[in-house]
């Protein structure tokens, strides 16, 4: 079957000073644990799961991180679905937690350039400065009247993940900044 | 070079000649000029009519705070800008704009006939006149009052201009980039802190700009200045923000602030013209300014009468003399070194009218060693000319003398007024001060620091100090300067002329004068809140810059009162006239909302679906054929699904998983219905409650294990339910084991329905058995559908054998292409969000928030078999045995049928029991729900009728315009009752 995310990406989001592009199929949990069980969730899983609120870790195929006391979101390649189903079997066995699987209900944008924080700030009230949102900093915020996951991925590279049916929104904020205003 | 340019003056000018238009006619100015100082280099000072009185108007002043000089700047279609002032637009070529308030023209206008009848236009006239005949109002006064009162044409057209907005933050944010805006950016930008100088001007400078011979730490100012800003253009935490008004202080050092993008250059069409900046600030030092009093005489109006220091701009920043010969009108010493400068220039002071009998001794001695004549203790009682002030009369009371003298320009000065409008809107605390005859800052309310002229220290050399201090540093700096000086404040200025026959304006954009405002305490305003209302003074779009504090010693001294006593009016965002575009910023158009869209919407678009808005939604209404109305359509898609099968996508559900050991538990609190035996793999349709027992949403759910519920809701309703539950999980059910995740998006929902349905999917279909047996009405299973994981409910809306198929959003449009395909065999049929209301109302399916309007209770609906009795506790249960939800007389949900088959009744409409009762007559319900049925071949409607159930099977009357309709109660189930068609093998 077609697996179709809907969003093409405008040739006037690829800059050199800023680009925009669209992240290919990703596996995607919404995971609900208690502290007491963390450590052990994260033995069957080998999830790298931050401690911290608003902080992640990152691969070059997986990003962990934690929102709130017990909420964590993964995502990864889709290849482990496998491998994570197992363990998340076997998790919920052994202690109380909650998996839910959202691979298509995101959709996710990476923004970088030197420009990139710029254009965030046309929607999203944070302060992006590098002492304020350092790199590997993440939160749930929002870009103009989407809700989105932000997360500084580098210096000059951010990863916005939003709910798939508002991805053409954001796209097109994107757009109308870089034709209107560069 | 025009005749009024000079040579050696100029700050903020070029040398590269500009052309522009103005009522048609073409000018040249210079690079950086604005349409202010090209018109008077020019020798026009005659640049609009006023509002009430249509009297001619010249400038007043050289900045924002311009009441007289507006103008319309004309772009072309849809880029008519009204009420600019002429003192901050630039001048570009080919810039096109045209004087206000004038017909047929500036010269000869025939609305001036106002002035000539002004006698009967006086404080409050709205309020005494028109008042009768009472049928005139709309027809003659309304629309003759409307066409005066425009201060400019509203726009006609689309802005088919963009307009930008993004968000900021800084350390410290400083609005004004004068001696004291500069100094403490200076000082800022060494402690390494993020900093932001915003100035409104395209020059940054401020009074360094209007001034000469004032020479700072030995240079020249302007030379100091182009230092300053280079070292600040250097620093990388310093960012300069020319063109960029800061137009509201709200809370938390959060400022709006309007960059003008493009206002100086040619129409660039697809590029931002403005931007709105919304900054959150650490520190605000706000380095604002004063702004010049204008002296409150008879005849102070006339074009060629101004504020001095805009003379002393015009001459400075501009290089423009506003005449060859001027008067000088003052009783503040800052009038004096105007007049000493532009004599400098050789504009000649023909006289300096003094209005204190002793002013400060310096500057007298300065004048007579000049040679010019100063006249103390004395007025100008009147003003000659008509376009353009020709001379002036000078009256010395004590004297009793009277004496003209000619000029072309006269200037003026009331001392100065702190701007104290950011520091308003902030909250700050304000006292007033005798010395300045002026309010000005006290104690802050946010992190905000006022510096310079703004916070009442007048003078560059304190401007600097002050700024320097505020920005960190303490430094003090060698000044030379005139001295800035004293003066007097006058609440009223003798003349010989009675009252009645002056015109001394307070309020020149609203034409109020000073006996209006007299008029007004006279008539009983003593607050000067009142008397703003009442006089309109100070309610133009220049927010009273000019006039406010004139008005206001004006009214104590009637009011017989301190000033203190009297108040001070409200400074209220935005600081300066701001577009609507602003405002808007990038949300016009397809930005102004997110509109979403479900993964099976493009095909919905390429096969010619009609849709509808449902929440931010937009969803397939109907799938019109060649020729088709929607009547048509949707009968057609009807007979479809019922005759063999239709298509429909239900992605927009709202789905919520709900997980956890005690999911069971936390759904029989949330839900009316019980949980705890829905065994694994069965569905079962929940009602939700709000606390006081009214039904706010429904959705079928499934149970996909012991801890694990697939929740489903309304579409519009997705996001309250969700908020709804996390609340009550939050708050009363924290002892509670189990979690919500929002799972809308993730599932693309596919709706088959029909008698073909198992058929159609049977093929597709792996791991799951289809079977009535195996897998009957109101039940789910987990497998795969066309190759892709599927959560497969057995459910019906329609009353016909229905499969809802849940697959992976990004899959959603290939399984739908799929099945399209697959189902040619059955004829199969899109239908969209109209067909399905029908089908569901045919079977009295209710839909919440069309059949229920937040009023309606389970019972009310006919639906007390979905409350359980024995649950100890749910959302509302308690409110459900409220005498009130268990009394008779409450609306109950019944089926209507027309007697005339053929007529369906527009929802909304009134049911009553006697069409022949007297009007107002007793409504016993409305039409909720109101279909054709291609099925039944009528109409049906459902109703929410009082005591409906024991109206059952008799007749009410349906009232809608001219006709009455005879409808017939019957149980809101119309089609298949017994449900034999959902359950078919």
């Amino acid at each position: 079957m077609q697996f179709d995310q809907a969003i093409d990406i405008p040739d006037v989001l690829l800059r050199d000073d800023l680009t925009v592009s669209l992240a290919d199929e990703r596996l995607r949990y919404s995971l609900r644990i208690k502290s007491e069980n963390l450590v052990a969730f994260k033995k069957i899983t080998s999830l790298k799961l931050p401690s911290k609120i608003n902080s992640s870790t990152r691969s070059s195929k997986e990003i962990c991180i934690k929102f709130g006391p017990d909420e964590w979101l993964v995502i990864t390649d889709p290849a482990r679905a496998k491998t994570l189903g197992k363990a998340f079997a076997k998790a919920s066995k052994e202690f109380v937690c909650s998996v839910t699987e959202v691979s298509h209900r995101n959709v996710a944008f990476t923004i970088s350039g030197e420009r990139a924080a710029q254009l965030i700030n046309v929607g999203c009230p944070l302060d992006l400065s590098l002492d304020a949102f350092p790199v590997g900093k993440v939160t749930r915020t929002v870009f103009e009247s989407a809700q989105i996951v932000l997360l500084r991925s580098g210096e000059t590279e951010f990863y916005i993940e939003c709910w798939r049916s508002f991805g053409p929104y954001l796209r097109d904020f994107f757009t109308r900044f870089v034709t209107t205003r560069l | 070079m025009s005749a009024f340019r000079k040579s050696g003056r100029g700050h903020g000018v070029g040398t590269k000649a500009v052309s522009f238009s103005f009522d048609g006619q073409s000018y040249q100015g210079v690079e950086g000029d604005t349409v202010a100082s090209a018109l008077l280099a020019n020798g026009v000072h005659l640049m609009g009519r006023s509002f009430k009185y249509h009297r001619p108007r010249g400038v007043v002043g050289a900045g924002s705070e311009e009441p007289n000089a507006l103008i319309t700047v004309d772009c072309g279609t849809g880029r008519v800008t009204p009420n600019v002032r002429a003192t901050t637009q630039e001048i570009y070529d080919g810039l096109t704009v045209r004087s206000q308030n004038s017909y047929p023209d500036l010269k000869f206008d025939l609305g001036a006939f106002n002035n000539v009848f002004s006698m009967f236009f006086p404080a409050g006239f709205y309020n005494k006149t028109f008042m009768w005949p009472k049928g005139f109002w709309d027809k003659v006064y309304e629309p003759f009052i409307r066409n005066l009162a425009g201060l400019g044409p509203a726009p006609e057209a689309d802005d088919p201009d963009v307009y930008a907005s993004s968000y900021g933050h800084c350390d410290i944010l400083i609005v004004g980039a004068g001696p004291a805006g500069i100094a403490a950016a200076l000082s800022a930008a060494k402690k390494g802190g993020r900093v932001i100088l915003a100035d409104e001007n395209p020059d940054l400078g401020g009074s360094l700009l209007s001034t000469a011979g004032v020479e700072i730490e030995g240079q020249p100012a302007e030379k100091w200045l182009a230092k300053s800003l280079r070292a600040l253009e250097k620093s990388d935490n310093v960012t300069l923000m020319p063109r960029m008004t800061a137009i509201g202080y709200f809370h938390d050092n959060f400022v709006a602030l309007s960059e003008r993008l493009t206002h100086h250059k040619k129409t660039q069409p697809g590029k931002a013209r403005e931007e709105l900046h919304r900054i959150r600030a650490g520190q605000v030092i706000l380095a604002q300014g004063g702004i010049e009093r204008p002296l409150v005489f008879n005849g102070n109006d006339k074009p060629g009468v101004m504020l001095a220091s805009a003379a002393h701009t015009y001459l400075n920043r501009y290089g423009v003399a506003v005449g060859k010969e001027a008067v000088v009108f003052t009783s503040h010493d800052s009038a004096y070194h105007a007049a000493f400068d532009l004599a400098d220039a050789n504009i000649r002071i023909a006289a300096i009218v003094d209005a204190r009998d002793a002013p400060n001794a310096s500057v007298i001695a300065e004048a007579n060693r000049r040679g010019i004549d100063v006249k103390t203790g004395a007025v100008i009682s009147k003003t000659f000319g008509k376009l353009r002030v020709s001379a002036v009369e000078v009256y010395e009371p004590k004297l009793g003398a009277k004496t003209k003298v000619g000029c072309d320009a006269v200037l003026m000065s009331g001392g100065w007024t702190p701007s104290l409008h950011l520091w308003s809107h902030s909250k700050g605390g304000i006292k007033w001060s005798p010395a300045l005859s002026a309010y000005v800052p006290d104690e802050a309310n946010e992190n905000a620091i006022c510096v310079g002229a703004c916070n009442g220290d007048f003078g560059i050399a304190e401007a600097l100090s002050a700024g320097n201090k505020a920005g960190g540093g303490r430094k003090s700096f060698a000044v030379t300067e005139p001295e800035f000086g004293t003066g007097e404040v006058f609440n009223s200025l003798p003349n010989y002329i009675t009252e009645t026959k002056q015109k001394s304006f307070v309020d020149f954009q609203n034409d109020v004068t000073e006996k209006d405002i007299k008029l007004a305490v006279r008539e009983g305003f003593k607050s000067i809140e009142h008397v703003k209302r009442y006089t309109t003074n100070g309610m133009a779009t220049d927010q009273g810059k000019t006039s406010n504090l004139n008005a206001l010693e004006i009214a104590s001294k009637a009011v017989g009162k301190p000033i203190e006593k009297v108040g001070l009016t409200t400074f209220r965002p935005p600081y300066t006239p701001t577009t609507f575009g602003t405002f808007v910023g990038y949300r016009d158009g397809e930005l102004f909302d997110p509109t979403r869209k479900t993964s099976i919407d493009p095909w919905a678009d390429e096969n010619g679906a009609v849709f509808e808005p449902v929440g931010i939604w937009r969803r397939a209404w109907y799938f019109p054929k060649a020729g088709e109305d929607m009547h048509a359509a949707v009968a057609r898609e009807c007979k479809a699904t019922r005759d063999s099968l239709g298509i429909f996508d239900a992605s927009t559900l709202g789905k919520i998983e709900v997980v956890g050991p005690d999911a069971a538990k936390f759904m029989n609190l949330m839900y009316t219905n019980p949980w705890s035996a829905l065994p694994v793999g069965g569905c079962r349709y929940g009602l939700m409650c709000r606390d006081d027992g009214y039904i706010y949403d429904d959705g079928v759910v499934g149970r996909m294990a012991e801890d694990r519920f697939h929740v489903t809701t309304t579409t519009g309703g997705a996001p309250r339910v969700y908020r709804h539950m996390e609340d009550y999980l939050q708050t009363e059910f924290q002892h509670l084991d189990v979690w919500l995740t929002s799972t809308t998006e993730q599932w693309a929902v596919i709706a088959i329905n029909g008698p073909n349905a198992r058929k159609l999917i049977a093929p597709l279909v792996e791991g799951i058995d289809l079977s009535p047996e195996a897998f009957p009405h109101m039940t789910l299973r987990e497998g795969m559908i066309c190759g892709v994981p599927t959560r497969l409910f057995r459910v019906s809306f329609t009353g016909e054998l229905g499969f809802e198929i849940n697959v992976p959003s990004h899959y959603g449009r290939a399984v739908w292409e799929a099945l399209i395909e697959a189902g040619q065999q059955y004829d199969i049929c899109p239908y969209g969000t109209e067909t399905m209301h029908v089908l569901r109302a045919e079977k009295g399916f209710i839909i919440v928030g069309q059949d229920t309007d937040g009023t309606v209770t389970a019972h009310d609906a006919g639906m007390s078999w979905a409350v359980s009795k024995k649950k100890k506790d749910f959302v509302g249960k308690r409110s459900l045995a409220r005498p009130d939800l268990v009394a008779d007389g409450r609306k109950q949900l019944v089926g209507l049928l027309t007697e005339d088959a053929n007529v369906v009744l527009e929802e909304g409409a009134q049911i009553v029991d006697d069409p022949n009762q007297p009007i107002p007559m007793d409504m016993l319900g409305h039409v909720t729900s109101s279909y054709w049925s291609e099925t039944l071949g009528r109409s049906i409607a459902m109703a929410v009728v009082r005591d409906g159930l024991s109206h059952m099977d008799s007749t009410l009357h349906v009232p809608i315009a001219d006709t009455v309709h005879k409808v017939k109660v019957v149980k809101p189930v119309f089609y298949d009752p017994k449900g034999e068609r959902l359950n078919a093998v």
